[in-house]
């Protein structure tokens, strides 16, 4: 029963990430014969002949000289050999390249952001729930209900304006030799660290105030529930109740959550690594809309997407080790 | 007989954002060896919450208590610390839930569940308290106890859940038994077996047992001594036999006459009218007096207090029903 | 069973929801958080309506250079920006309407288009059902804001081309909510009660199902618009808004850009963050209280708690003293009860 359920989620996810291509292929063929014309759009100053010339050689260029169906082939088995395209940018790079060369870079901003945000919320969360009503919970309360309002973008040129500008702590703008000088060594490591200082917390405050009020919510649900009666009944000591009923059985709604935020975290990043010049995706992917470069913004896209995907499949999984029930049925 | 719980004069208020939820006003309890003792009342009233006072699992907040007396084997167990009340509970004093879903853990085994009765109370190891708890679970009938011990609450039957447990409130074989609605979430045949079941075990370890209930077809096969609660109060107290022949208060022999039986004639059911009222909006007087047509201006104006007529009959009316039916019984 | 025209028929179900309505407003205005959210967006309603009346100065008007970099003062009460000496508190003022108008044309068309699009996967069932989720499912998975950013690239930056797309990408959410909850009255006896009689499903979908969800449609749209709020300022933040309006995102844009940062111009980043925080906070408020009272449940703040904080002791004595039988007699209790 449980193994049907994780090839069934399994199957599913791979149908999802065949639609999110295919919707990859056509968005930038919308409301345009040629795709051409959206890849070079045409210039002020340049005559029909010589835009036809142009076109003509970007067709050539990028294989639009044959059917749309054959395209798409084409763009598929592309895919399936790892190859997203080329890039505009002089020297025609290969999309994948441009793309392998900034992903460790985002990867340090997500992973750390979402470790700290993680830990610090389930911690402060769980703090919470149990001084329910008391100071540390309505310093929760008052603090998510006043973050959920501010944006991520602000709450960062606060803290480089602050922490960057004013008090000079932490840098404000990355250092641009971060990425060429970087050779695992210690000093290089902890130049790093004190680049992502800035982005990291600013994206983790809301992460951090947000996974505590789930948690808070999730332990206060489960601390009315029948069963938590049963286990003072039995006479068991509080903190056995605490970390074998209590807390296990809020990990549940917490996980479920985790998945479906990760797509939001993706997205607030974007914004981040732009304030503060940080070389990653993000910033590569804001490039590649201002030089009108689809090949590279739909391999962003599309990478980003796979990574949701994959995400929320994991914290499925997860769920089904964590939850004996769901095999019973389909918890959609 | 032994005294096993004696309480006194046990009120619990719920303060709330409204006013205050008036649940449990001033009760006394009296359980002894070997003697079940229910509890009836409807929905609302404030027996569970006597029940689970008599644990002290009523939290504060929400809730206040206010108690003379929580006199358990001979010591107040009132002023015990939150630890000397983890000692007793399981261990002296158990409980059995209404509903065996909610009130198993759905993340653990049933196994495991039992296991935590023996590792705490008893201190032995995990693999010698799987072998008392297939133990426990042959006891209370459930076949091939060890595999369903590896089992989840949700992958067994209503009736199987209510077996497990059982096998964890009889595990560490208390002095007394709580029983919270124990049959009122299971089908009708398999309501008597699990019944039966309680009072098999109950007898042979001559054990206490209080039983919470609206249902008073449980009462007569349980009980030995009945205490009727309308909206937190006593209102009656007698052994089974005399009260379901002679019932003294009102409401006692509405409660009797709206249970349907064979040998009824008549094609309608009887009912009491009107109904409970509110925990915060009680009427003055007596509480009953609004659905009482019997009622005085007597009645209307003060409260009756619980009198007693004769040893162990006890009635909270200023005029008790009934009252030649028992001489002659 | 039609005893009366469409017309009076419409006009009095209408009318009947209208009240519904404005009882649910009563209700949230009754909250104090509620207050709170309702007047903030009256204000900001007041505000933008009337920007050109309040506003001192042109927000446009770059032509004063001497201007330039003025911290807050009488005449300019929020300064001036670094590059262009534009005066800021106009600015702020002109900002409400772009913040104001996108957020809410968004919120409402979400409600719309979600509540259709979740009533007919809910009650229409089957393949619209599954094609309608699985939508759902991809949209999901797609990061919101690199595709809004992918969309304004190819259909333009216009405002309304940006409202559209909002509301393309934003009503996946309500319309899941809308389902389950069609789901559960699709069961109810009424609905059942009206498919015996005969009731076509168009007109079970629109007399029986839609006003059911009416109360989440309001609560939907005041959390949506908040979203949709944040989403435009960020968007505007990058650049990629509407280029010719000017909007709080785009002020802080200026602001990193032109050198607030640099040169200590606090003013100038606080007061377009403080104007997106207002707006957001005081239309997730408003959403906020209407979902408690839809669902007591979800109630954050332990009221409980602070009933116990403020407990009047001799007051809960006498209620306790009360009980007993002795004291009952001769009580008029029903007096003690409500004085609480």
């Amino acid at each position: 029963m449980k193994k049907s359920y994780v090839i069934k989620r399994i199957l599913y996810s791979i149908f999802v990430f065949g639609i999110v291509m295919t919707l990859n292929f056509f968005i930038p063929r919308i409301g345009v014969e040629d795709p051409a014309e959206r890849y070079y759009p045409p210039q002020g100053n340049m005559s029909d002949i010589e835009y036809e010339i142009i076109k003509q050689v970007t067709r050539q260029q990028y294989g639009f000289d044959v059917s749309t169906w054959q395209q798409y082939l084409n763009y598929l088995t592309g895919l399936m050999e790892g190859n997203l395209g080329t890039s505009f940018r002089s020297g025609s790079p290969a999309v994948t390249d441009l793309i392998v060369d900034r992903l460790p870079w985002t990867l340090v901003l997500s992973v750390s952001t979402l470790l700290i945000g993680l830990i610090a919320g389930i911690l402060f969360g769980v703090i919470a729930a149990m001084k329910r009503g008391r100071w540390q919970d309505t310093t929760l309360l008052n603090a998510s209900t006043i973050m959920v309002a501010l944006p991520g973008f602000f709450i960062a040129l606060i803290l480089s304006f602050y922490l960057g500008f004013e008090f000079e702590i932490f840098p404000a703008y990355t250092d641009p030799n971060m990425v060429s000088n970087f050779d695992w060594s210690l000093s290089a490591i902890q130049t790093v660290a004190e680049n992502a200082a800035l982005p990291v917390l600013s994206m983790a405050v809301g992460s951090i105030i947000g996974y505590a009020q789930g948690t808070r919510n999730a332990v206060i649900a489960v601390t009315n529930e029948d069963f938590i009666l049963t286990a003072k009944a039995k006479g068991l000591k509080q903190n056995t109740i605490r970390y074998k009923h209590t807390l296990r059985n809020s990990m549940l709604p917490i996980v479920t959550s985790l998945g479906m935020s990760i797509s939001g975290l993706i997205g607030g990043q974007v914004v981040i690594e732009q304030i503060f010049n940080w070389n990653g995706m993000g910033t590569l992917f804001l490039e590649a809309n201002n030089m009108n470069d689809y090949p590279l913004m739909m391999g962003i896209m599309l990478l980003l997407s796979g990574f949701t995907i994959l995400a929320i499949l994991i914290t499925d999984l997860i769920y089904v080790l964590l939850d004996p029930r769901v095999t019973v049925g389909d918890k959609r | 007989m032994d005294k096993v719980l004696k309480l006194r004069n046990l009120k619990v208020v719920f303060p709330s954002g409204h006013g205050i939820i008036r649940a449990v006003e001033g009760v006394d309890l009296d359980i002894h060896q070997g003697e079940s003792v229910a509890l009836v009342g409807e929905s609302g009233c404030g027996k569970s919450v006597t029940s689970q006072s008599v644990m002290k699992l009523i939290e504060s907040p929400p809730a206040m208590t206010r108690v003379d007396t929580i006199e358990f084997l001979g010591n107040d167990i009132k002023d015990y610390s939150a630890k000397q009340m983890q000692d007793i509970r399981g261990k002296d004093i158990s409980m059995i839930f209404q509903d065996a879903m909610t009130s198993l853990n759905p993340v653990m085994t049933c196994g495991k569940q039992i296991d935590e009765m023996y590792i705490r109370h008893q201190g032995v190891s995990k693999k010698e308290a799987r072998e008392y708890t297939i133990e426990a679970l042959k006891l209370v009938g459930v076949p091939e106890p060890r595999s369903r011990a590896k089992n989840f609450p949700h992958e067994l039957s209503g009736g199987m859940r209510q077996r497990v447990l059982l096998a964890m409130a009889f595990a560490c074989m208390p002095k007394l038994i709580i029983a919270d609605e124990p049959t009122t979430a299971l089908d009708v045949t398999i309501q008597a077996q699990v019944l039966n079941l309680l009072r098999s075990m109950q007898k042979r370890h001559e054990m206490s047992l209080l039983l919470v209930t609206h249902d008073l077809s449980v009462v007569s096969n349980l009980a030995d001594t009945v205490y009727v609660m309308y909206s937190g109060k006593i209102v009656e107290k007698a052994p089974v036999k005399a009260l379901f022949q002679a019932p003294h208060h009102p409401y006692t022999v509405g409660l009797l006459a709206s249970v349907p039986k064979l040998s009824d004639t008549e094609k309608t059911f009887s009912q009491i009218p009107g109904t409970v009222p509110h925990p915060m909006k009680k009427p003055s007087g007596c509480y009953f007096h609004p659905r009482c047509k019997f009622a005085t201006d007597k009645c209307k104006n003060t409260m009756p207090p619980l009198t007693t007529l004769s040893e162990n009959r006890e009635v909270r009316c200023y005029y008790p029903l009934n009252l030649k039916k028992e001489a002659t019984a | 069973m039609k005893k009366l025209p469409l017309g009076k028929r419409l006009k009095q179900g209408v009318i009947k929801r209208i009240k519904g309505i404005g009882l649910f407003f009563k209700r949230v205005w009754s909250h104090k958080q509620g207050k709170i959210g309702l007047t903030v967006v009256a204000i900001l309603v007041f505000v933008a309506v009337f920007a050109p009346y309040i506003a001192p100065f042109d927000p446009y008007d770059v032509a004063d250079r001497t201007l330039k970099g003025l911290p807050p003062s009488r005449t300019h009460l929020l300064g001036t920006t670094i590059n262009t000496g534009q005066d800021i508190f106009s600015m702020l003022i002109y900002g409400t309407r772009v913040s104001l108008i996108v957020g809410v044309t968004s919120g409402i068309s979400i409600a719309i288009v979600g509540s259709i699009l979740g009533v007919m996967a809910g009650y229409i069932g089957g393949a619209v059902d599954s094609l309608i989720m699985r939508i759902v499912d991809v949209m999901l998975v797609i990061p919101t804001l690199p595709l809004v950013i992918v969309l304004t690239n190819v259909f333009g930056r216009d405002y309304w081309i940006i409202i559209i797309i909002f509301v393309a990408l934003g009503w996946t959410g309500l319309s899941r909510t809308i389902r389950s909850l069609v789901l559960v009255l699709k069961n109810s006896n009424y609905v059942k009660a009206a498919e015996l009689a005969g009731a076509s499903r168009w007109h079970i979908m629109i007399r029986h199902i839609l006003p059911g969800t009416s109360h989440l449609l309001i609560m939907s749209t005041a959390l949506s618009s908040a979203g949709i709020m944040v989403a435009e300022a960020g968007l505007s933040f990058l650049g990629l808004g509407d280029p010719t309006a000017i909007s709080w995102g785009k002020m802080l844009a200026d602001a990193q850009g032109g050198g607030a940062l640099l040169f200590g111009a606090w003013w100038w980043i606080f007061a377009p963050g403080v104007g997106i925080f207002l707006a957001v906070f005081s239309f997730m408020r408003i959403g906020i209280v209407m979902e408690e009272i839809m669902n007591p449940r979800m109630k954050q703040t332990s009221s409980v708690y602070k009933v116990f904080k403020n407990l009047n002791s001799r007051y809960i004595e006498e209620v306790f003293i009360s009980m007993d039988d002795h004291q009952k007699i001769g009580v008029d209790t029903t007096k003690t009860v409500e004085e609480s």
